[in-house]
């Protein structure tokens, strides 16, 4: 185990190298003073666009340039980016636990109610409850994401004003960044409850309802859909049989010996929606201009910010990789079969 | 002394509803099963052998269901008992093992925790009573270093193991009755022989009564007492499994015993028994073997022959046995 998750790791640099070296490439299209043309900001100072060039030697060879890069990378600096006027270490540092709160948010309400609503159609089975669970799946599966984001944000915002866009109202913002508010991890979620704040912390959390749910959707639709087959798959196996035949009660029949196994390929799902999230939270973000780390990458993709979309590209793969070997490490856990080495 | 029955199945239908119609199964099947003794159901495939097990305990798939008849246990209809009452029934009065024993325990779950839970849903006990009993319980059926097998999970049991683990489960609440659908058809010779032993074995040691279900006529008479041929869902013989060996009056069982003795001379590609059983949910008026009965006469594909005891034994056939 220990060494399967070492031989993983080692693979980790390879990953990094392959999709960073693919985008330096990508990058390296643009001309070197569309390039360098974002760090000048005055348009009466185009003349020190040469000295830009010149200084980060924009013109030498992609493999000079990248290694250069990479040099500071494995220092620890990932380069400045000016879409989001801070180092690109710092803005990851500030934008990601924002998107890991909305994902963790999402996942746990897909997990929670797509596994129940997916058991609960496999039992009933061609009756109304799962006619009802099949036909939210469709309709989750068939209603794009912006639309429904659109839909939500007409409705609570617009009409009703339960929830607002953004990532916290500005009253929590003066204190989050007030003296007396201690950022202990970087979540809110989490900081507001060590500082005892409720206030902040259910301001946090009503401002992740709206894209949580619109992100929820989806993925919702697919989990139920992934479980009750899965749980139906199991149902009728002979252990069910022994189960029943041994005088079990029907809950135990259905949860603990069916429903354990049918979980199983929920886990490699749920972690690849998860993973897939935090990469790809942009539209959502976008919407409800929820300051996460989505929004970030698409600000720097936008304004050719290089800097900004290597490290965001960097952070995705890191987070593939690590993303994939916790889905594997969960497995064993549930799947005695499985052994990893 | 009169010994009243533990089981008693009477005039017992079981259909599939297929397309929207019901096709019976299982038909007129009625048996009485004394305290302490082995029955044996023999049939070829398809015949219901598997259908008539579930049904006794209603696991029945979805699709199946019982049409007609009664099955009292201990003077109780099983078919019309609630089903939380079945439950109790269920693995601690009769209790049941399967074909595939691999395939029958949960892969999941250690091979400790699916028996724990077995005693813990019948019997108030703690955690590490129930543990005690099971180690107890895997010592009974033969498997060595019990306690430490107990955290083990089936795929690390063979076959044959898994088929000990299987019955040290249906044996733990002592029931009446087990019911064995062809417990040993999945597992290789010698251990067929082992697994074979073991249930006899604890057959007598718990005075229970068995069901035993297998295809092969041989294995029939020479574990049980009693054996019931089935064929097309319908019983054609039954006798004592001496006489029904030694002297067999239907056709098909003939028929049956012809073929196994063929096969000792291994005599190949020479069926006793031509022809095909039948196919499932196909009724013809007649008796369901005339297609391939030496024997059959117009009247055979008329109407189907009663059951009519013989002696100490039921046929089911117009050709009345002379001696
Ligand atoms: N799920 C099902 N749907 C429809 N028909 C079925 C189903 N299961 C069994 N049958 C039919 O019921 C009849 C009896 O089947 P059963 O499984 O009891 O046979 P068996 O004697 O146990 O055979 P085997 O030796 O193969 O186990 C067969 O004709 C079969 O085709
Ligand atoms: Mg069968």
């Amino acid at each position: 185990m220990v060494r399967y998750i070492i031989r993983r790791l080692l693979l980790l640099p390879l990953v990094i190298l392959g999709v960073t070296f693919l985008l330096f490439f990508l990058t390296q299209r643009l001309s070197p003073e569309m390039r360098a043309s974002l760090y000048v900001k005055d348009p009466r100072q185009m003349g020190a666009l040469e000295e830009v060039i010149r200084q980060y030697g924009l013109r030498d060879n992609v493999f000079k340039q990248y290694g250069r890069w990479l040099g500071q990378v494995v220092r620890g600096d990932l380069g400045y980016s000016p879409s989001a006027n801070m180092p690109v270490a710092k803005a990851i540092k500030e934008y990601l636990p924002a998107t890991v709160q909305l994902a963790l948010v999402t996942m746990i309400l897909v997990v929670l109610f797509g596994v129940w609503f997916g058991v609960f159609s496999a039992v009933h089975k061609d009756k109304w409850p799962d006619t009802i669970a099949r036909f939210v799946s469709v309709g989750g599966f068939s209603l794009p994401i912006f639309v429904l984001g659109l839909l939500l944000l007409m409705l609570f915002y617009g009409k009703l004003g339960w929830f607002a866009p953004g990532g916290y109202s500005f009253q929590t913002d003066l204190i989050v960044h007030g003296p007396s508010f201690k950022m202990y991890t970087g979540f809110l979620l989490i900081d507001a409850l060590l500082n005892g704040n409720m206030r902040v912390f259910m301001d946090v959390l009503s401002h992740l309802v709206l894209p949580a749910v619109t992100l929820c959707i989806g993925s919702f639709a697919l989990m139920v859909r992934v479980m009750r087959s899965s749980m139906l798959e199991e149902l009728g196996k002979d252990y069910v049989r022994t189960a029943r035949a041994k005088g079990l009660a029907e809950w135990q029949v259905v949860y603990k010996h069916a429903g354990k196994n049918a979980i199983i390929p929920v886990i490699t799902l749920a972690s690849i929606q998860f993973i897939r999230l935090l990469g790809g939270t942009v539209i959502v973000e976008t919407i409800f201009d929820y300051p996460g780390i989505g929004r970030f990458g698409v600000m720097a993709a936008q304004q050719l910010d290089i800097a900004g979309i290597l490290g965001f590209s960097l952070m995705v793969a890191v987070l593939f990789v690590v993303g994939n070997l916790v889905s594997d490490i969960l497995y064993t856990a549930v799947d005695p079969r499985i052994r990893l080495d | 002394m009169v010994v009243s029955p533990v089981l008693q199945v009477c005039d017992l239908q079981v259909s599939f509803m297929m397309q929207k119609r019901a096709y019976p199964v299982l038909r007129e099947l009625s048996y009485n099963l004394l305290p302490g003794r082995i029955l044996a159901v023999v049939g070829e495939s398809g015949s219901g052998k598997t259908v008539h097990a579930l049904s006794l305990l209603g696991l029945l798939p979805p699709a199946a269901h019982v049409s007609r008849g009664k099955i009292l246990y201990r003077d109780t209809d099983l078919l019309t008992m609630p089903r939380a009452r079945l439950r109790d029934v269920r693995g601690s009065k009769i209790s049941m093992i399967f074909q595939d024993p691999s395939a029958s325990l949960n892969p999941v779950l250690t091979v400790g925790e699916q028996l724990i839970e077995t005693l813990r849903a019948h019997k108030p006990m703690s955690k590490q009573q129930a543990r005690e009993e099971a180690v107890r319980l895997l010592e009974k059926v033969g498997i060595a270093d019990a306690p430490a097998r107990l955290s083990a999970y089936p795929f690390e049991f063979s076959g044959g193991m898994c088929q000990r683990v299987m019955i040290a489960m249906a044996l733990a609440l002592s029931p009446d009755i087990l019911i064995a659908d062809e417990p040993t058809t999945a597992l290789d010779v010698t251990i067929q022989a082992q697994i074979l032993h073991l249930i006899r074995e604890l057959q007598q040691k718990e005075k229970m009564a068995v069901i035993f279900i297998t295809h092969n006529l041989a294995l029939a008479s020479e574990i049980a007492d009693e054996v019931l041929v089935l064929y097309g869902g319908l019983c054609m013989e039954q006798a004592p499994a001496k006489d029904l060996f030694e002297d067999p009056h239907h056709p098909y069982t003939k028929g049956l015993l012809a073929s196994l003795v063929s096969m000792d001379r291994r005599v190949e590609r020479l069926p006793a028994i031509a022809g095909q059983p039948p196919m499932a949910g196909e009724i013809t008026k007649g008796c369901p073997f005339a297609s391939r009965c030496p024997q059959a006469q117009e009247k055979c594909r008329q109407q189907l022959p009663p059951l009519t005891q013989q002696g100490i034994r039921m046929v089911r056939c117009f050709e009345e046995k002379t001696l």
